[in-house]
């Protein structure tokens, strides 16, 4: 029988198919500050964890917040999502940030 | 040499190529810096430039088999959707096919490459050739102002460029418009939208038999309902491109923040329902994007759009609107772009950057149809962002049509008492009175 599904893609698999500037480089300069500790203490909804569309924010079993800036996609969302103050939003820097090339856009 | 340009752009989009073309034409002397590797490596939309101002700025560009665009818009689709079910308004006319075209389908990173391909030639006939620039892979990290506070130019990498006047076209996330004081340094996330996108691949004839699609002529879909967002503020759409479809959704940014959902899984859930499934089997995700997106609401823009020295345009100025009929950004992009290089020729040419010159800006972009528009439609604004625009509306049209289609060999109802229990179902009546009467008159 024919397959009439359309297959759900991870978040992993999806930014998969993003590629990234200075891939190669081993230390790249983050472009977004994080101050967690306003995240873990304060924040009533920790929303960037889920509004994120590259998944760059992530909760851990202690329900900690944690950030990496490597698979970010300079959407912007992070920076109007949290209403705490504790994102320091930045473009990367093209020599030593990370950041996207769109192939398609 | 004067070390002076005339101009210098921030942002090498469609706001930022569009004020370089104008420039070009008018043979000044500007240096327009992109962040990106190339112009549109950092950019992404939905995927459709509406409107005719393409062909002003590059003439007979459809005749171009290689113009950056993927399909002209034949073909246009409106869908109402619940989970199971999918209520279209379907136009197809022979008239999109006549150019200048209305609407074409793009794929950013490739359009705008190409248009600024189409500014280097320009550039490269005039009388610039030599001294204006078009400047990849440059951060700009602030705006260099006077004593007086006049815009004087850009600082990038540590050195200083200097500009009679500096067009911002830095897009959404306008650091730079709130780095000189016209936009507060926190935006919040009332008026905003995330947009996630992927790109679907599929062989250009299936693509083509799929969808109907003949010549360059393409389709654009917009969707609204539980079906398509989950009852989250906001719309899908799915466009065809030359070999592949842009499919995405554009949820408000407080509406999944209060939801406590992903963008990502919402996308997922859209495409596979049955009606967006039956579209996308068997395509391969090309690339996954996601870009913020202005909601047209008028209280996101900022301040001003001019100061000493200094233009604001594109969506750095927050020019996009949705009134239903169509998400218009990048054509705001371009109308703002043209006019604003346009008021800054006259200021250069009249010796007088100030504030009080340059608001002849504002003013012809208050005369054409993007600020007319948005001043216009920002009741239709407000009436599609109620929740029951993408709830109960699109609900009642499902269950309408489930009934309305549906021949079961029993008495059939009359579409009056149909629509009667479907709104009984879904509304209270005077909620839909209002409603209706709000968007009569906003629409």
């Amino acid at each position: 029988m024919a397959d009439t599904t359309v297959p759900a893609l991870s978040i992993a698999a999806r930014l998969g198919t993003v590629a990234y500037r200075n891939q190669g480089r081993g230390e790249a300069r983050a472009h977004i500050v994080v101050d967690t500790a306003i995240c873990n203490s304060v924040c009533p909804h920790k929303c960037t964890t889920y509004v994120c569309p590259a998944n760059c924010y992530t909760l851990d079993e202690m329900n900690q917040v944690h950030f990496q800036f490597e698979d970010c996609i300079e959407c912007g969302t992070c920076m109007y999502a949290c209403d705490q103050g504790a994102v320091a939003w930045s473009y990367p820097d093209p020599e030593v940030g990370r950041g996207v090339n769109w192939n398609r856009g | 040499m004067d070390e002076t340009f005339d101009c210098i752009i921030v942002g090498g989009g469609v706001a930022g190529l569009s004020a370089a073309m104008t420039l070009a034409r008018a043979d000044a002397k500007f240096l327009l810096v992109e962040r990106g590797e190339w112009s549109g490596a950092k950019n992404v939309s939905g995927g459709v430039l509406w409107g005719r101002d393409l062909a002003r700025l590059v003439p007979d560009y459809w005749a171009d088999d290689d113009a950056g665009f993927e399909r002209y818009v034949a073909h246009r689709r409106l869908t109402f959707m619940d989970d199971g079910a999918a209520f279209s308004l379907d136009f197809k006319s022979d008239h999109f096919a006549e150019t200048p075209y209305t609407g074409v389908t793009v794929l950013r990173s490739r359009f705008d490459a190409w248009l600024a391909g189409k500014v280097q030639e320009v550039v490269d006939a005039g009388a610039h050739a030599e001294d204006s620039l078009l400047a990849t892979d440059v951060l700009v990290e602030a705006i260099v102002r006077d004593d007086a506070g006049r815009a004087v130019g850009i600082r990038a990498s540590g050195e200083e460029f200097h500009g009679k006047v500096v067009i911002l076209a830095e897009g959404v996330n306008n650091l730079l418009t709130r780095q000189v004081g016209l936009q507060d340094a926190y935006v919040p996330a009332d008026h905003l939208a995330v947009g996630v996108k992927e790109v679907v691949r599929f062989p250009r004839t299936v693509l083509e038999d799929r969808f109907q699609l003949s010549g360059r002529g393409g389709m654009s879909n917009e969707f609204v309902g539980p079906g398509a967002t989950d009852g989250v503020e906001g719309g899908a759409f799915l466009y065809t491109n030359t070999d592949s479809v842009s499919v995405g959704l554009v949820l408000g940014m407080k509406a999944l923040r209060a939801a406590r959902k992903t963008p990502y899984d919402l996308l997922n859930r859209f495409k596979q329902h049955p009606a967006v499934a039956d579209a996308l089997r068997g395509g391969e995700v090309d690339e996954y994007s996601a870009k913020v997106v202005s909601m047209g609401d008028m209280r996101v823009m900022p301040r001003e759009i001019y100061a000493d020295g200094l233009l604001v345009a594109g969506e750095a100025a927050n020019l996009v609107l949705n009134a239903g009929r169509a998400i218009q950004g990048m054509d705001y992009a371009m109308r703002s772009g043209i006019l604003a290089a346009e008021a800054a020729m006259e200021a250069v040419r009249a010796n007088d950057t100030s504030a009080t010159f340059l608001k002849s800006y504002r003013t012809a972009l208050e005369n054409s149809y993007v600020m007319q528009d948005l001043r216009g439609f920002q009741q239709a604004v407000h009436v599609l962002h109620d929740p029951a625009m993408t709830d109960a509306v699109p609900r009642m049209a499902c269950d309408f049509g489930r009934e309305f289609f549906t021949v079961d060999n029993r008495p059939t109802r009359k579409a009056y008492q149909i629509l009667r229990d479907v709104r009984k179902e879904h509304m209270g009546f005077w909620d839909l009175v209002k409603l209706g009467t709000r968007a009569g008159r906003a629409l």
